[in-house]
């Protein structure tokens, strides 16, 4: 039975939907206060909030910035992991650097980088940025060094020089592992795209969540949420959807079976 | 062809204790030779072959390969290992096509010539397959083939069949000594069976146990070409095999 729901694609993630929703649904009726408005009654305000031009381009601003920040970390934490991981000075100098800033909450900077550089666009994308490469830096710095030293012999006795070893043997070995890191930014991307503008409550998604939440608006904020949470899973399934164009040759053979079983 | 001088290799170990993985190893290697390089485990023969390559920096002593000196990795030294090493993200025909491309060989002449050694080492119908979807023997064929592809003098050849099965193995030793006889490679042979020495090569270098030194160095003058089956019942063979065995076997001398 498992099996033939699992080979409907999207079933299950459907019916965990309607689940999810159900519960939201009971949860309501049984509590019964304002602060959790019944699931019907918050998806009822998704047309308004889709339908208005205003909203539209506040999520759509803070998709640019998102996409900015993430983007930019990617450029940066990536070359600065594999760096890491191939050379010892490199990663005796980045470590402790890392590992001081990775546990300090990103959109606890947010007040103190809104000194330095306003509350625009240069704060929220740095936010996110930050958020993005830590993750990005670690898994790129942990799949660099796990790549087989024979992988770099054999490049390097076919005549290729140490810089294109790094382009080309340790970045290709390393995806996989760099993919882990990069699906974690992602989603943290999206959350410090939120919590840096409700800090900075000027513009975006997170401004018309937290302006909801004030008004006591509180259909409009959960189909707020529900739409944050769409946005991610949308964002997820077109990286994963990367991924396995990408790196679909590191995939175990027993999954890669599973289409036929 | 190969000239290896007072070779020496010492690591330090995690510990930050000294130790010796080779000491004090001579000796010459002509063209087209064929060497296998024996030894019990830990003995450095890896360490040794990986010199040879450029891979690993000697402690002291030289390497020169026709006249000069060895200071890095070359395409005139082909390595083989044990782990196969082939790129994952690179099809079967794109890691045998691989280190023609990177030397600037056109794309449809490299493919031209990585479609004959897929077919030389009996892969035919796999060039679009990846690594992880081929077993153990067909991995190493790749892997050799990718390595002939770019025409390398030397083979260096890292306990290359000790991850296989014992058919499968023994089916590698044959087509291995059947691409040889075409066109005659110098050879380095690491590997810790006997039988695989014997039946392999021209002459067997036996290491002693850490730090490797040089025990003994046998040559092997059977006649090639040389089929499995004739020899295993060759009283020549079976000698050779049982002699180089009670050599490992013997205690080492100064000990």
């Amino acid at each position: 039975m498992s099996v033939r729901l699992a080979a409907v694609p999207g079933l299950p993630p459907l019916l965990a939907c309607c689940g999810l929703l159900a519960l939201w649904e009971i949860a309501a009726r049984i509590f019964d206060i304002s602060g959790l408005p019944p699931a019907h009654q918050a998806l009822r305000e998704l047309p308004a909030i889709l339908g208005d031009r205003g909203s539209v381009l506040n999520i759509l601003d803070s998709l640019r910035r998102m996409g900015l920040g993430f983007a930019l970390a990617l450029l940066a934490a990536i070359p600065v992991g594999l760096a890491m991981g191939r050379s010892r000075l490199v990663a005796a100098f980045f470590n402790p650097l890392l590992m001081t800033i990775y546990p300090v909450p990103k959109a606890a900077l947010m007040p103190i980088i809104m000194l330095w550089l306003g509350v625009g666009d240069a704060s929220k994308t740095l936010v996110i940025f930050l958020g993005v490469s830590l993750p990005v830096i670690y898994h790129s710095y942990q799949g660099a060094r796990a790549v087989e030293e024979k992988l770099l012999w054999s490049a390097a006795a076919m005549g290729m020089a140490a810089p294109r070893r790094l382009t080309h043997v340790v970045l290709p070995a390393a995806l996989p592992e760099i993919f882990v890191g990069v699906r974690t930014g992602l989603v943290l991307a999206l959350i410090t795209m939120v919590t840096s503008e409700m800090i900075a409550r000027q513009a975006g998604i997170g401004n018309i969540l937290f302006n909801s939440l004030d008004m006591a608006l509180y259909d409009a904020v959960y189909a707020t949420i529900v739409i944050v949470g769409i946005l991610g899973f949308a964002l997820d399934v077109g990286l994963e959807r990367l991924r396995s164009w990408l790196v679909g040759w590191a995939t175990p053979v027993h999954e890669m079976a599973v289409g036929t079983a | 062809m190969i000239a290896i001088t007072e070779l020496s290799k010492s690591f330090e170990t995690a510990r930050g204790a000294a130790h010796v993985a080779l000491s004090d190893i001579s000796f010459d290697v002509a063209e087209g030779e064929f060497i296998s390089i024996l030894g019990p485990s830990g003995c450095g023969k890896s360490t040794l072959l990986y010199i040879v390559g450029g891979f690993v920096v000697p402690s002291r002593g030289a390497v020169t390969i026709a006249g000069k000196a060895v200071t890095g990795p070359g395409p005139d030294r082909g390595p083989v290992f044990q782990e196969f090493a082939l790129f994952p993200w690179k099809t079967v025909l794109g890691n045998v096509m691989y280190g023609l491309l990177e030397q600037g060989v056109a794309r449809p002449d490299a493919e031209t010539r990585a479609r004959a050694l897929i077919s030389m080492v009996h892969l035919t119908g796999y060039e679009g397959f990846y690594p992880k979807e081929l077993s153990g023997g067909m991995k190493q064929r790749v892997a050799i083939a990718r390595t002939l592809a770019y025409r390398p003098s030397i083979l260096l050849m890292d306990e290359p069949f000790g991850a296989l099965d014992a058919l499968t193995r023994t089916a590698l030793q044959n087509e291995l000594l059947d691409i040889w006889e075409r066109d005659r490679k110098t050879v380095l042979f690491v590997t810790h069976s006997v039988e695989e020495a014997v039946f392999l090569s021209d002459r067997v270098i036996v290491l002693t146990r850490a730090p490797g030194r040089i025990k003994a160095a046998v040559d092997i003058a059977l006649a090639r070409p040389r089929r499995r089956a004739e020899l295993l019942l060759d009283r020549r063979y079976q000698t050779l095999v049982v002699d180089i065995e009670r050599l490992l076997d013997s205690p080492e001398e100064g000990r």
